[in-house]
């Protein structure tokens, strides 16, 4: 199956992806995600969006978080 | 005798278990980020010491709790460690596992939460992690007391507890490394298991560094990591180090999870996914949060808190003073003993008793949205309007604890990531209206607003917010260097409080305010009732000539222009600054009211309902109480930044008064 990959703000809320690559983001920021398992291979969930282009919420092995959008858009995942 | 330490993930359980395990009561709450200092307490049974430390996801500090934490493990040696992970979230739990295995201390797994696991559909099978990693594995509920019998028992002797053998194999090149550093730190005494330290130290840790840069010459043992890390390289295993070791050890806990883990009946979080799709909604969130806050605020003070607080009221104003009357009479007490005990300590003390009901509402309000989960959510929605201001959201978990108290909600700021977020919070705590400050707008409210008191009292907790929101974007644009904040929070699951939690954890804080009541404020009203009844032409002289007339009357004149230059209202400001409660007993003293509708009529009097507002804007702003004072000095660790929060509440609440009054006074108010 063929897949392409997007950053993670363009998933519809609800879908799934698998995480591509994580680029320029904070060091703070990742190593904090990479806590919570955050990284390159992981299937990740968008949730939802916030409200006034506020946060958006994810969800990666069970366990909901939630972070804004301009670092979400670093996050670039495949989906299928 | 013996210590033990508690570790894992923040949110696990942790303080659960220690409340259940000790005798002693812990702050517990469900968000990341609670508990934020080391704690420690006695064992049940009298088997040792337990330390309670802060969560954390690894032992690389990102936060200063986290560094906490890992300080404790490197500094100081527990006999044994016990190791809490929650069982519905076992695969990211794990990690941390595996580094205090190699930590090599004898360790016990707890295996919390298994209800919330099972009722996800999670089975965890903990025999087959007992049987992989070497170690006792005891299933839990840590919120409900259930299995924590067994975990005492085994701690009554911590020596039983078998030491760990695990061990895990990076692959010949770190292993190589970790020898060679095991060598160069063979004869330095005083370091914990050396294979730990090689690894944490191949891990880039910083806090493992700087602990043996005090020891022994490190330049060796760097020359070593970047070997190792270049080899890796060249080898095209991984980029770096810590990166390679991270993904040795996913590996491993994918497989083990793999075993150990029955996730094919597993569901999605339903009440959570529900609750989160209403109150975290893009357009309904935020009005939904400003809804809650009004009705909490409405029951708080219209509804529940004002007719109880008028049964206090009736009962020190009546058989408690009567009686102290009576008795004092019965045993022919002298004048002076009379009036200090009737006027100065009932009238001081009592005048703020008779709040306790509110202030007892308020905390059982904090403890919940603590223990629900909502709290997280909020920083979610507030999220937006912090960044814009220079801020994150995540600071609103210790703002909302700081209308309990500011002094703990300093404390919370602990668990931001960003150094300069935690400077921006603690400094603009102070103007988080704190519950001490509560009785004066009840006071005040009920005299002049008392169809609208729950309206008035909410105005100035959100005059609060919004100067603290605007006075963060003046310094984060002017006193700090413009790093841009990050923000990251994780959504607990919600749930439902237990009574017994929330009644725990309100009588915990409402504890301090009795016991404020006893202390500060009762000595407080000792030397303000003192000042009143001494003056310059001796003892029992009229109010208007004694010393605190005297002293209040110096203040008077600079309070001229907000409205409220009398010497009764100069001389409440500076005992306020001890605790902010004694402004309402200075109050009490002065104008010898026998009951709140006494006080209420003198200060009608004294007040107009412009310089009542102009009067509860300033006690709102005005400085931070010595208390508070104490905490930003220690969290700050300097004394220009707490001079400075004291000098710019000053500033402030005297220009936002004097626009109040003068404004008002310009509109024809009065």
């Amino acid at each position: 199956m063929a897949s392409t990959s997007c950053s993670l703000l363009r998933l519809q809320p609800g879908s799934t992806g698998s995480i591509h690559r994580i680029e320029g983001m904070n060091p703070i920021l990742q190593r904090r995600l990479a806590d919570l398992g955050v990284a390159e291979g992981v299937i990740i969930r968008l949730k939802g969006k916030g409200p006034f282009l506020g946060p958006i919420t994810l969800e990666c092995n069970g366990q909901l978080f939630a972070i804004r959008r301009k670092e979400a858009s670093m996050i670039e995942v495949n989906v299928s | 005798m013996s210590s033990i330490a508690l570790v894992g993930n923040p949110n696990t359980g942790k303080t659960s278990l220690f409340n259940t395990l000790t005798s002693s009561y812990e702050y517990v709450g469900n968000w990341a980020g609670v508990t934020v200092e080391k704690k420690v307490g006695s064992l049940k049974n009298g088997a040792g010491k337990l330390i309670d430390l802060p969560g954390i996801y690894s032992l690389h500090p990102l936060s200063r709790d986290e560094g906490v934490a890992a300080q404790y493990l490197i500094e100081e040696s527990p006999e044994a460690l016990i190791n809490i992970v929650d069982a519905s979230q076992l695969e990211r739990n794990l990690l941390l596992t595996l580094q205090l295995l190699e930590y090599g201390k004898p360790t016990l797994l707890g295996l919390n939460m298994i209800d919330v696991a099972k009722a996800r559909g999670i089975h965890v099978n903990a025999e087959i992690l007992q049987a992989h990693l070497g170690i006792t594995v005891l299933p839990l509920v840590a919120r409900t007391g259930k299995g924590t019998g067994q975990v005492l028992s085994i701690l009554e002797k911590s020596s039983a507890i078998p030491p760990v053998t695990f061990k895990l194999f990076y692959g010949e090149v770190v292993e190589e490394a970790i020898s060679s550093i095991i060598k160069e730190l063979q004869h330095t005494p005083g370091l914990p298991t050396l294979r730990w330290v090689a690894l944490q130290l191949l891990e880039q840790n910083p806090v493992i560094l700087q602990f043996l840069k005090t020891r022994v010459d490190t330049s060796r043992l760097l020359t070593i990591c970047a070997a190792c890390q270049s080899e890796l390289q060249i080898k095209k295993l991984a980029l770096t180090l810590p990166q390679w070791i991270r993904s040795t050890r996913m590996d491993y806990i994918r497989s083990l999870c793999d075993a150990a883990l029955d996730t094919t009946a597993q569901k999605p979080h339903n009440l959570t996914e529900r609750l989160d799709s209403l109150l975290t909604h893009r357009f309904l969130g935020l009005p939904l949060f400003i809804v809650f806050m009004y009705a909490l605020f409405k029951t708080t003070f219209d509804w529940v808190g004002g007719p109880l607080s008028d049964l206090v009221d009736g009962l020190i104003s009546g058989p408690i003073s009567d009686g102290t009357v009576s008795m004092l009479q019965y045993l022919g007490a002298s004048n002076f003993t009379h009036a200090l005990i009737v006027d100065g300590i009932i009238g001081g003390v009592g005048g703020v008793l008779v709040f306790v009901p509110q202030i007892f509402i308020l905390f059982l309000i904090i403890s919940f949205l603590e223990d629900s989960g909502y709290m997280a959510r909020v920083c979610l929605l507030m999220d937006s309007t912090m960044e814009r201001m220079g801020l994150n959201g995540k600071a609103f978990i210790p703002f909302i604890i700081g209308f309990g108290c500011n002094v703990p909600a300093i404390m919370a700021a602990r668990s931001i990531e960003q150094p300069k977020d935690r400077m921006l919070t603690t400094l603009l705590m102070p103007l988080m209206s704190c519950s001490a400050r509560l009785p004066v707008y009840l006071l005040f409210a009920a005299v002049f607003f008392p169809e609208r008191q729950a309206t008035a009292v909410l105005s100035m907790y959100v005059m609060g917010i919004v100067f603290a929101l605007i006075l963060c974007k003046v310094f984060s644009k002017y006193l700090f260097k413009n790093e841009s904040s990050i923000f990251i929070i994780e959504l607990p699951p919600y749930r439902l409080p237990q009574i017994k939690t929330l009644s725990r954890s309100t009588w915990e804080k409402g504890k301090g305010f009795l016991r404020k009541a006893g202390t500060i404020i009762l000595a407080g009203s000792v030397i303000i009732w003192l000042m009143s009844y001494a003056g310059p032409g001796g003892f029992d002289v009229a109010m208007d000539n004694s010393f605190l007339a005297k002293f209040g009357g110096m203040i008077a004149p600079l309070l001229e222009p907000l409205g409220f230059g009398t010497w009764q209202a100069g001389s409440t400001l500076v005992p306020g600054f001890l605790a902010k409660e004694v402004v309402v007993s200075t109050m009490n003293i002065i104008y010898h009211a026998p009951d709140s509708a006494g006080l209420e009529s003198q200060i009608s009097q004294v007040f107009t309902p412009l310089s009542s507002i102009s009067f509860m804007a300033f006690i709102l702003l005005y400085i931070p109480c010595l208390a508070t004072v104490g905490v930003i000095k220690k969290e700050t660790a300097s004394w220009k930044w707490t001079f400075f929060s004291m000098g710019y509440s000053v500033v402030l609440a005297y220009s936002v008064s004097l626009i109040i009054f003068q404004g008002g006074k310009l509109l024809g108010w009065s």
